[in-house]
Parts: C-alpha cells; structure tokens; sequence
C-alpha cells in the first residue's frame, strides 16, 4: 500500500476570516421604511414594484421608496438607499 | 446588498433561477456569509411580464419571512479553513496518484486533465523559482478574494505541471488580474458571457523561459510547453485560491476553450512597433506580464493585398461586432469598457511601418475603417427599456430604420484597439473582441530569485 501525501491547493477566503453577522431584523412590517433597490437589468423593476404594491397591500403603513442602483450601485446610491430605508429588498436579473 | 447590510440595514435579496449557490459563494467572498435571500425559479432579464409577476407573487410569503423576526443572524454558511495535508491511498504510487486526481476532480480542483502531485519535495523545488516567502501574500485573488499566498500559487503550479523558472510569470499574472478595477474583474470572472483572460509576456523573460511568441503560439504542442504550463497554473490558481468554480464564482451561460487561460510572449524581434510594455511605460529590458480579457476570436485571412491600406482594411472591415457599448460608452470618466485586440503578424506588421505608420496610425487608420449600423449594434439592449443610458435616449427618437441607417465607430475612439504583433509571417491576424477591457501589467523582475 502506497500513500500519497499532498499539499492542498484551497487558499483561505478573505471573507471568511472577516465574516460579519447580518443586521437584525425589525419584528413587524408596521411603518417601515422599505427601500426597492433595482439593479437596472430588465424586468428587475417589474418584480419589484409587484413586491412594492403587495407590500402596501399587506401593510398599508409601509412606506416604499424604489431606487435605481446599477452594476454595480454606485457608493452615494448605496448610502441613499441605507440612509433612507429600515430594510431593503433587492433583486438579481442575472 | 452586501454593502448596504454593511451601512447597517437589513437586506433581502430576490435571487433568480440557478443563481442560488453564486449568491452563497459571493456573500462568503464579500464577507457576509449570512445575507438573507428568497430563490425563484427563472431568471428575470429575458422573462415575460406574466412569469415575472407569477414568480414574484409566489416568492412574496417567504420574502416578508425573510423581511421581518427573529433570524438566525449569526455568520452562516462559513466554510473550515482547507486542510494543509491530502492524503490518499493506492496500491502502489500510480495507483494513489489516480485516486488523487479523481478525489480532486470530484472537489471541481482541477481543469478537467489529470494533475501532477504537490508534494511537499516538488512544492519545496517550485518555490525555489522566487524570492518571496511562501506565506507572502501575493493579492486576495478575485472573485472570492483567497489569500494568494506564495505557497498556494506554488501548490498550484506544481499541479499544473509548471517548472520553478515560470513561478514569477505566474505571480505576476495573478497580481495584475488582482490589480484590475473591480468592476472589469467581476465582469471577466463571473459574468454570465464567456469571458477569458489571456496573458502576454514582454521582455527579456519571454526568450529565457523559451515562451513562445511565433508560429502556432496559442495552440497546443512542445513549442508551446512554457506558454500552455503557465497558463494552466494561472487557471488553476483562479480556481483554487480566487475560488473561481463553476456555477459558484463563474457563472458562464455557455464557457469557453479560452478558459483554459491562453499564454503568449510578443514576439519582440519581428515587431518594427516598440513592444506592448513599452507602449505602456515600461523599459525594454523590463520583464512583464499583462492579463487582458478576451470575448471571442475571428480568424482574419488576407489572400493577396501587399499595401499597408489593403492588409489594414483586411483587419479593419473583421473589426465590426455586432454589438456596441450603449451602457458604458460616454457615461463616466471610465468611458467605453470595449477594447479590439488585434494580434497583427509580423509581414502585416512590416508592410504597414514601411509604409510610413506607427503603431498610433495604424490604429486610427483601423478605427476609421470600423463603422457599422447602429441598429444592428444595440439591438441586443432593447431601446424601450428603462435602463438605457440618459446619454443615449435621444436614439429613443429614431425609427428602426433610421437606427440601422446610422453609422457609428464600433469603438469609442483609436485608444480602444490594441495592436500586438504575434505569430509567423502570413497575413492571417487574429482579432479579439475585449469586453470588459481591463488590461493590467506588472514587472515580473522583482519575484526573481536574485
């Protein structure tokens, strides 16, 4: 019997050394502000604003606000979006 | 989403059809292993507004789950760090040599050949090729930002079958992919569209590793022993350090043979242009190596034109795409993302300097040449789509007989096509379209042993 000793290939990722947790998340839909972030890639918007009319249907105290983000979002929409919302949704196109 | 969650707001992530296990891998790359998604079936961009909308009513329950409560918010979905030792058994050496390479490719380690084995010894001898530490950090090689470590891209050269000399070459190429704005590295690396790096060497360093740069440079074949072995250990380090695996990182439609990266050196001596690196600053006796995307390739074939105008035409009128850069193109000071390679055989090359040409000529000259309707050009990116450019609305005006009536450069301006002089004499060029065109270069000379 032979036994073949390798180093492994697999390098360590970044990310996960410096794994952050997720932000808590709020206990009710009731008066939120919910930001609808749109990548621009077609028919994005069209999902999300079907989420934005379900949403207030929900909850009419819901406030919605859609944004245009990109890709990928500029810096100054991402901090509009993160200032303005207490949570927001997002939607990849491809 | 990543980078909101960041700022401290909750987000919730729509991911579309097989996009589930890129959404795992990218929230682990950007350092948010735990971000919160729902999953519906089909992608969206090319979908009809009744499937949309089915989808997105079905997926709104779980969306509001997701949205709101008490969630595991802990980092999840984080992997152990990788082990330093393999080990595998076999009933004589060649024996656990093949169970290696199966276990290894089961792991998606691997590009699909068979791998030599890192063992320690060859690991040792490969890094014998540079002066840098093994635990150097070379870069956080992209798309998943795996610390490049001189030991890792050693375990990774010796797989590929690379020998110690190539190892700086390797470094380098890494170094510059890692250099590109991030942007153009996730467009090359992740993109659905099959995108490729190739890489080019300059410099003394071509010559003394025997990289070939003449007939038959980018195919298979022992004079091209250097050039297919280190651009094997570059693939390979994308995979195993940058963690670039397919449908997680790679999210390719269809792939590319390009993939298998392409590694060629300028041939220098039958170039009458000033060599690619020193175009671009460098010193003649710099080694370099630059990593350029590549989209495609067209086989150009001139069957008799002997005039600078007439090979230059040739390249010119096989320079049309049929597509154009309407969302970059003029938005911001990066401007157009689309570059034409254009790798020009050394009798084309001579003909056209001896005509009186520099390089800068001859590409204006080629830019000139490359016109072609506009209506054929965008209608890939639907003109009644909401996320045309606001530069590019009034084209919202003309009739689709008006658009194709328009002619326009494919490319932005003469910058955007890069001349490399390659191969044998016989005026057959190759051209290459570059999108996202990102090339980045780096002095090899100082991973060098000294």
């Amino acid at each position: 019997m032979e036994i073949l000793s390798v180093l492994n290939p697999v390098a360590q990722q970044r990310g996960v050394i410096n794994a952050r947790n997720i932000n808590p998340r709020p206990a009710s839909l009731d008066g939120l502000k919910v930001g609808l972030l749109w990548s621009g890639t077609a028919m994005g918007d069209v999902a999300l604003r079907r989420v934005e009319e379900m949403l207030r249907d929900r909850e009419p105290s819901v406030q919605t606000n859609f944004y245009r983000g990109g890709l990928p979002a500029p810096e100054e929409v991402l901090e509009k979006v993160s200032a303005e919302s207490d949570i927001v949704i997002g939607a990849t196109a491809d | 989403m990543v980078e909101i969650e960041k700022q401290g707001t909750p987000t919730v992530l729509i991911v579309s059809g097989r996009f589930e296990n890129d959404a795992k891998a990218s929230a682990r790359a950007f350092a948010m292993p735990g971000i919160r998604y729902v999953v519906v079936p089909w992608i969206f961009r090319n979908l009809d507004r009744q499937r949309t909308l089915q989808q997105t009513e079905a997926a709104f329950d779980t969306l509001t789950r997701e949205l709101t409560g008490d969630l595991q918010t802990t980092a999840q979905n984080v992997q152990l760090p990788p082990t330093r030792v393999e080990r595998f058994e076999g009933g004589d050496y060649l024996d656990a040599l093949q169970v290696m390479n199966r276990e290894f490719l089961n792991r998606d380690w691997g590009d699909g050949f068979p791998m030599m084995p890192a063992t320690a010894s060859q690991v040792a001898r490969m890094l014998a090729g540079t002066n840098l530490p093994p635990d150097h950090v070379v870069c956080d090689l992209p798309p998943g930002y795996g610390l490049a470590t001189v030991e890792k891209i050693a375990i990774n050269s010796v797989m590929a079958g690379a020998e110690p000399e190539h190892l700086p070459v390797i470094i380098g190429g890494l170094k510059a992919l890692s250099n590109m704005d991030p942007e153009w590295v996730k467009s090359l690396l992740i993109s659905t569209s099959s995108h490729a790096s190739m890489l080019l060497v300059n410099g003394p360093i071509a010559k003394e590793l025997e990289i070939n740069s003449q007939a038959a440079c980018m195919g298979p074949g022992r004079q091209n022993r250097a050039n297919l072995a280190i651009g094997r250990a570059y693939t390979l380090c994308l995979k195993n350090i940058g963690h670039w695996y397919p449908g997680q990182l790679d999210m390719d439609v269809l792939g590319t043979v390009r993939k298998f990266t392409v590694c060629v050196a300028e041939n220098e001596d039958a170039s009458p242009w000033e060599p690619y690196h020193v175009e671009h600053g460098f010193n003649p006796n710099d080694s370099v190596v630059t990593v350029f995307s590549t989209s495609g390739e067209i086989d150009v074939a001139d069957q008799g034109n002997n005039t600078a105008e007439g090979l230059l035409k040739t390249i010119g009128y096989n320079c049309i795409f049929s597509q154009w850069d309407l969302v970059r193109q003029g938005r911001d000071e990066k401007g157009s993302a689309w570059d034409t390679i254009v790798l020009v055989t050394p009798d084309i090359a001579r003909h056209v300097k001896e005509a009186g040409f520099s390089k800068q000529d001859a590409k204006e000259y080629l830019h000139n040449l490359a016109e072609y309707s506009l209506g054929r050009m965008v209608h890939y990116y639907p003109l009644e789509n909401k996320v045309l450019p606001e530069e590019w609305r009034w084209l919202q005006n003309l009739s689709e007989e008006e658009l194709h009536d328009t002619w326009l450069p494919v490319r932005e301006n003469a910058d955007h096509y890069v001349l490399l002089c390659l191969g044998a004499d016989r005026a057959k060029p190759i051209v290459i379209p570059s999108r996202p065109a990102c090339p980045q270069s780096v002095c090899i000379d100082p991973y060098r042993p000294t």
